[in-house]
């Protein structure tokens, strides 16, 4: 339970700060702050995708388990 | 233990997010040590700088300087901290594994930005603040979910009492965000623009600076490793805290006292004297707390002090505290008006760094991973226990080479610059105090390569303890169930 809320809140959150990079990257006036916007908004994407995979691995987990307990 | 522990659901700890900080700070620190070794050789021999923007000294400096204090430092105070909240408080990680993750990821990606940006040429250009207001915000954020993380974690406790441990971290945590938010207040030229300027100006930024400065030495550096010393050398040694009253002492003398002291790194300047003065004394008193915390780390080892000879983990450990006495004792005769004319601006205040960079914080480091890595990873043992004494070895004997050598450059280029002749002009140019140094910028190159060769050696032998089928614990027979209840 408090890992499907945490996924949520820093999911939603990193969604933001993905296009918050993006605005960066769209108004850069300097070469850093283009890096940042990119960077910023590719780590969002990758952040969001590994819970969406963490969450699906622990779900299959959970189904093994219950599979392994009612298979004896 | 009693019957109502034994009724306690065991709690499963998050040392997921633990290893990752370990492995990143081992990480970071071969980067922080082979940079620090290249800026040695460039001020050395200053054709390395290669004439090229990016590779010159200036911009290399915050690379090696954060790479060592926040990066390497800044993953293993926060991998510590996360292994030792749980276990005094007997409580998993507050947040879910989402908000671990973030800190730990977000935490390298701003680690990863403010080196590139350095490397690029953008600074706010104050010393341990370099990186701009961008990269500010996004280490607030990270930090604010890091404070949420540990305060969570100690509100959800089962253990009635909060170790001493846990009150370092808080007070390290805490202390930075105020210190990170106030020194890097500033104002951006653009909201698309990573150029901004400070909102304080003149002597009143560097006095801010300086307040800031002085305590992310005092509460990073000296605040956090503390809250190390105190869970893992007692845990190393098999032995209590020496006096856990003096713990209590030493945490709130050492809270009060070195939030003033940040005027001593101004003096002579234009700031006014009565506040070069306050900060001074404070620095003066802070010798009271520091050695009181030595005395207690080291004194901990009353009993066990056989164990020195059979576990170099534990050897690096109590040289480091030893290396905090030296470096406390050392700080505060620097601080004192007098001394400091003659050590301001040379190499002196560079060893005195490294004293405390090295001696303490590494070797604290070290000294506590060497008894984490296999607990973390359920290994029966280190790779090699002989490994760990060849790299306590090599590595103290870097750093008296590096601190006695920019002792002696120090010393002698402060009496250059302040020489006269007998018609009353400077005796000496300024690059003649250059020429005269260049021994020991070499001696001091050599003993960060040393030191480097140690943290080499000291990946090979956590690598190999993770990896290797000579570390495995036996595994347990398995019994059934019937012959349990039949037994």
């Amino acid at each position: 339970m408090e890992n499907n809320v945490s996924d949520l809140i820093v999911g939603l959150m990193m969604a933001g700060f993905g296009l918050v990079g993006l605005f960066l990257v769209a108004g850069a006036a300097d070469v850093e702050m283009y890096i940042f916007g990119i960077c910023l908004s590719g780590f969002a994407v990758l952040f969001d995708l590994g819970l969406i995979k963490r969450y699906h691995d622990r779900r299959d987990e959970s189904r093994a388990t219950a599979r392994g307990n009612t298979h004896v | 233990m009693s019957d109502h522990a034994l009724a306690e659901p065991r709690v499963v700890y998050n040392d997921a997010v633990v290893k990752k900080f370990v492995v990143a700070s081992l990480f970071w620190a071969i980067v922080a040590f082979l940079v620090g070794c290249y800026i040695a050789a460039e001020l050395t021999w200053p054709a390395l700088n290669l004439g090229l923007s990016f590779s010159n000294f200036g911009r290399l400096r915050p690379v090696h300087t954060s790479a060592a204090i926040f990066a390497f430092g800044g993953s293993a105070l926060l991998g510590t901290s996360f292994y030792v909240v749980q276990r005094t408080c007997r409580a998993r990680l507050f947040g879910g594994e989402a908000l671990a993750n973030f800190v730990f990821w977000g935490y390298q990606f701003f680690i990863v930005m403010a080196a590139l940006s350095y490397v690029l040429g953008f600074s706010q250009s104050k010393e341990y603040a370099e990186p701009e207001w961008h990269l500010d915000l996004w280490l607030t954020v990270v930090w604010v979910c890091y404070l949420l993380i540990f305060l969570g974690t100690i509100l959800k406790r089962s253990e009635p009492h909060i170790y001493v441990a846990n009150w370092f971290y808080l007070a390290f945590i805490v202390t930075i965000a105020v210190l990170h938010i106030v020194n890097n207040a500033a104002i951006p030229i653009s909201w698309y623009s990573a150029k901004s300027y400070s909102v304080y100006a003149g002597v009143q930024d560097a006095l801010v600076q300086w307040w800031y400065g002085h305590n992310a030495v005092g509460f990073f550096l000296t605040a956090g490793f503390l809250g190390m010393m105190y869970y893992f050398i007692p845990k190393a040694a098999g032995r209590p805290v020496y006096s856990y009253r003096l713990s209590i002492v030493h945490f709130w003398t050492l809270i009060f006292l070195y939030i003033w002291a940040g005027p001593h790194h101004l003096h002579w300047t234009a700031l006014p004297d009565w506040t070069q003065t306050v900060g001074m004394a404070f620095s003066i008193m802070l010798w009271m707390p520091s050695w009181g915390g030595m005395i207690n780390g080291i004194m901990t080892l009353s009993g066990a002090w056989d164990k020195l000879r059979t576990d170099p983990g534990l050897r690096f450990s109590v040289t480091a505290v030893g290396f905090y006495g030296m470096s406390t004792f050392e700080g505060p005769v620097m601080s004192v008006r007098e001394v400091n004319a003659l050590s301001h601006y040379t190499d002196w205040t560079i060893g005195h760094v490294h004293s405390g960079a090295l001696g303490w914080v590494a070797f604290i480091v070290f000294g506590s991973f060497y008894y984490l890595i296999p607990v973390l990873w359920n290994r029966k043992a280190l790779y090699s226990v002989r490994l760990v004494a060849w790299h306590y070895w090599i590595a103290t004997l870097g750093i008296v080479l590096y601190i006695v050598s920019m002792w002696v450059a120090g010393i002698m280029e402060g009496l250059m610059w302040r020489a006269y002749d007998k018609f009353g002009f400077l005796q000496y140019s300024f690059v003649e105090s250059v020429v005269a140094i260049h021994p020991f910028f070499v001696i001091r190159l050599l003993g960060g390569v040393f030191f480097l060769i140690g943290g080499l050696m000291m990946v090979f032998n956590v690598f190999m303890t993770i990896t290797s089928e000579s570390t495995e614990r036996p595994r347990e027979p398995l019994i059934a169930p019937a012959m349990l209840a039949g037994a």
